[in-house]
């Protein structure tokens, strides 16, 4: 640990070092000020055009595309001109997607950050040994790829995979169970899968919210009778809440454009019941008769629903009078 | 701080030679579409691309007819690099939508499934090869079709897709059967048949996928009908045959004579740990079932079973095989053209020399009658199956083509779930038929 800390004095010293040469060798013209905005704007400049053009002009392209309509290359403004939009409330399909990826959203998310959060006290201990240890192995998924995991996941729940060989051999059940051919099962899968996939990812989050919270709050609480969980609704919550904000949007974000779980483990069946949003829009662009205009639509929809989703999470955290 | 200042040296030079490897897999990548357009008129033009999937059978195929017209025209180059199917049509897309067909190869290979849906979609993407040379009654009419819009061509057929049913014959002997009581028979018998070799076995005489299976496909393809009418509109409700193979496949589900699996892998698993005593699907599974060694001369093929009470009812079906399209990036058509004509449109040499070394069935109606093609095939205790399996093709009925086949066929496996999970027949199809309805329109 002793390490650690002298680390970012190092670094200082490095700078404060650096800035005097730097105000030594100043050629005259412009102010120290001036020139450090002017180094900032430098350094912002490559970052901000980058956005621009990888982020924001797709996102206005996908737009005037979503306003167009017809198959492959033979693309014209549709009539009346959101039209692609209008279609949207006919898609039974789609309206089917969307019920999954909220049943996905409001079943997985909370789970996922509770068992989080809890993780996170736990491995938060003073007393813990192996303290490193624990915290990479619940970290560990987060390093596997999307895909390799839900081929592991669809493995492990086939009908002679490594979980039903386990229940026939317990004499849970009688023979294999077929996980994925199931629709109620299929989704749990999926659920499971997600939860084993990114809760020590928001851990991850979490433990670094807990450990810039000062031991001797805690201490005072201890010192003023407040018990485990008192401790834990008044001091550890509310301190964390920016950290949990975050978490939230970033599930909600992450599970409305599932993608890799939905095409690898089920392939959106059986019947179309586990298939998500992002899923159904890459169908309609690569699978079906390439539909770009109406694969924006539903794409720019999504948009919408993280954007009004992480809105009102924001508002609900915001304490501010 | 020796021991941080070490390891953040070797984690950046970890991170710099892995993007450096990056980089020369990119580059490669442009040196080879670099290639690609240089391969057109600016440098007198010997050298083609192909793109293609299979290392053992179209890759090797497409190579050995490199060799073949290397010999007789002085300079020619061929490089085939391996793409796979998912990806030739992704590229496609990409390149269609985008309206830059730059990085595409000079001949690609596609799935016949596919060509109506990218006809449709870039008719600038493909090069028209009716005036080619290739003399096109040398090909099935059937085979032909897929890749046609029109009456023009936009595909030299080369991988066959003719099914046939491919059974273990220790498990029908097991439960009494021989392969000739499943030749020539009905959907119905075929479920009475199926039903006792589970009974007696607990084996399943047919598997199928229940999320973009083609079983469904081939038994109403097999009726020279589509779901799809001859106007290409959706055309489930009120369409008998349509409803018969839907009836036909929901009884086989309920009665455990099919087996319904959720992914490729499983249903070639269901083969290699011996659950499936039969298959019905392309005779392309021949490669994978060769592969199992210890199921040799086990196997042996005959017809498909037919539906029932359909008067167009046939035991041959199609599924799944592919031809080849030149793009219209390539920049010596005339080249292209040539090489196709010279090789796969025209050689039953090219033809016999191929099928030993890939087991690849061809659609060359001429090279059927080769001796090659007669020879036994030990891993089906000695049948000729590349004869009998081109006799198959010659008797496969014709059906309309959709653009529309992989919404079709997600639309009617979508209504035999949903069926046998306790919907109403009627309210299933009504469902299936105003989908595809709805997926049809812009």
């Amino acid at each position: 640990m002793g390490n650690c800390r002298q680390f970012p004095t190092f670094f200082i010293a490095c700078f404060k070092e650096k800035g005097g040469l730097f105000v030594n060798s100043k050629k005259k013209g412009m102010t120290l000020i001036a020139k450090q905005k002017a180094a900032g704007w430098a350094f912002l400049t490559p970052a901000t055009l980058m956005i621009a053009v990888m982020s924001f002009y797709p996102m206005v392209r996908a737009f005037i595309i979503s306003l167009q309509t017809g198959t492959g290359a033979n693309m014209r403004f549709a009539e009346p001109i959101f039209n692609n939009y209008k279609r949207m409330l006919a898609d039974k399909v789609f309206k089917q997607s969307i019920g999954n990826t909220f049943f996905y959203l409001i079943i997985q998310v909370p789970i996922m950050l509770v068992l989080a959060i809890l993780l996170a006290q736990l491995l938060n201990n003073r007393d813990l040994k192996l303290k490193g240890f624990f915290r990479t192995c619940v970290f560990l998924p987060c390093a596997t790829s999307l895909v390799s995991y839900a081929l592991i996941f669809r493995s492990l729940f086939a009908e002679d995979g490594l979980i039903n060989t386990i229940l026939v051999k317990l004499h849970i059940l009688e023979s294999g169970y077929n996980f994925l051919g199931n629709s109620a099962s299929a989704k749990i899968v999926i659920i499971i899968a997600l939860v084993w996939r990114w809760t020590g990812y928001n851990m991850v989050f979490y433990l670094s919210g807990l450990q810039n919270i000062e031991y001797s709050v805690y201490e005072a609480a201890k010192i003023d009778g407040a018990n485990g969980w008192k401790t834990f609704w008044k001091i550890t919550v509310p301190l964390l809440k920016p950290t949990i904000i975050m978490t939230f949007i970033m599930s909600i974000n992450g599970t409305l454009q599932l993608f890799d779980e939905s095409v690898n483990l089920t392939k959106g069946g059986p019947a179309n019941s586990t298939i998500t949003m992002s899923h159904y829009v890459y169908n309609t662009c690569f699978i079906n008769v390439p539909n770009f205009g109406y694969a924006s639509a539903m794409a720019f929809l999504i948009f919408i629903m993280v954007a009004v989703l992480a809105f009102i999470n924001l508002k609900v955290g915001d304490t501010r009078d | 701080m020796k021991k941080k200042f070490l390891s953040v040296l070797l984690a950046g030079a970890m991170v710099l030679s892995l993007a450096a490897c990056g980089n020369s897999g990119e580059s490669s990548d442009d040196s080879s579409a670099k290639t690609e357009e240089d391969g057109g008129g600016s440098e007198g033009g010997n050298k083609l691309t192909v793109w293609a999937w299979d290392q053992t059978f179209n890759i090797k195929a497409m190579e050995m007819a490199g060799e073949q017209y290397a010999k007789d025209h002085e300079g020619f180059e061929l490089e085939v690099i391996e793409t796979s199917s998912d990806d030739c049509q992704t590229k496609l897309t990409t390149c269609g939508n985008s309206g830059d067909y730059g990085t595409m190869a000079d001949i690609v290979l596609m799935q016949d499934n596919s060509y109506q849906k990218f006809l449709k979609s870039y008719p600038d993407a493909f090069t028209d090869l009716t005036d080619c040379g290739i003399n096109w009654d040398d090909f099935a009419t059937l085979k032909q079709s897929y890749s046609m819009v029109d009456d023009k061509h936009y595909g030299v057929p080369y991988d066959n897709g003719v099914c046939a049913a491919f059974y273990r014959t220790d498990v029908l002997d097991e439960a009494g059967y021989k392969i000739e009581d499943l030749t020539d028979i009905t959907w119905s018998e075929f479920i009475k048949i199926g039903e006792d070799v589970h009974k007696k076995t607990g084996k399943y005489l047919l598997t199928s996928e229940s999320t973009g299976g083609d079983t469904i496909m081939l038994m109403i393809q097999s009726c020279g009908a589509n779901f799809v009418n001859e106007d290409g509109e959706a055309f489930i409700v009120g369409n008998e045959t349509a409803e018969k193979c839907i009836d036909l496949y929901t009884e086989m589900i309920e009665k455990d004579v099919v087996k319904l699996v959720n992914n490729w892998d499983e249903y070639i698993k269901t083969v290699t740990n011996g659950e499936a005593a039969g298959i019905v699907n392309g005779n392309w599974m021949n490669a994978t079932l060769v592969g199992i060694e210890d199921q040799k001369g086990l196997w042996q093929i005959t017809t498909l079973p037919k539906v029932d009470g359909v008067d167009t009812a046939t035991n041959y079906a199609n599924n799944g095989g592919s031809s080849w399209y030149i793009t219209s990036n390539c920049q010596n058509v005339e080249l292209a053209m040539d090489f196709l004509k010279s090789t796969f449109g025209s050689s039953t040499e090219f033809y016999d020399s191929i099928l030993p070394a890939t087991s690849g069935i061809a659609c060359y109606l001429p090279a059927g009658e080769s001796e090659v093609y007669n020879e036994p095939v030990e891993f089906y205790g000695g049948q000729p199956i590349y004869s009998t399996l081109v006799e198959y093709s010659s008797h496969i009925p014709e059906f309309t083509k959709t653009p529309y086949h992989y919404e079709a066929r997600e639309c009617v496996n979508t209504a035999i779930i949903n069926i046998t999970n306790g919907t109403s027949k009627e309210d299933a199809l009504k469902e299936a038929q105003e989908t595809l309805e709805f997926k049809m329109t812009e």
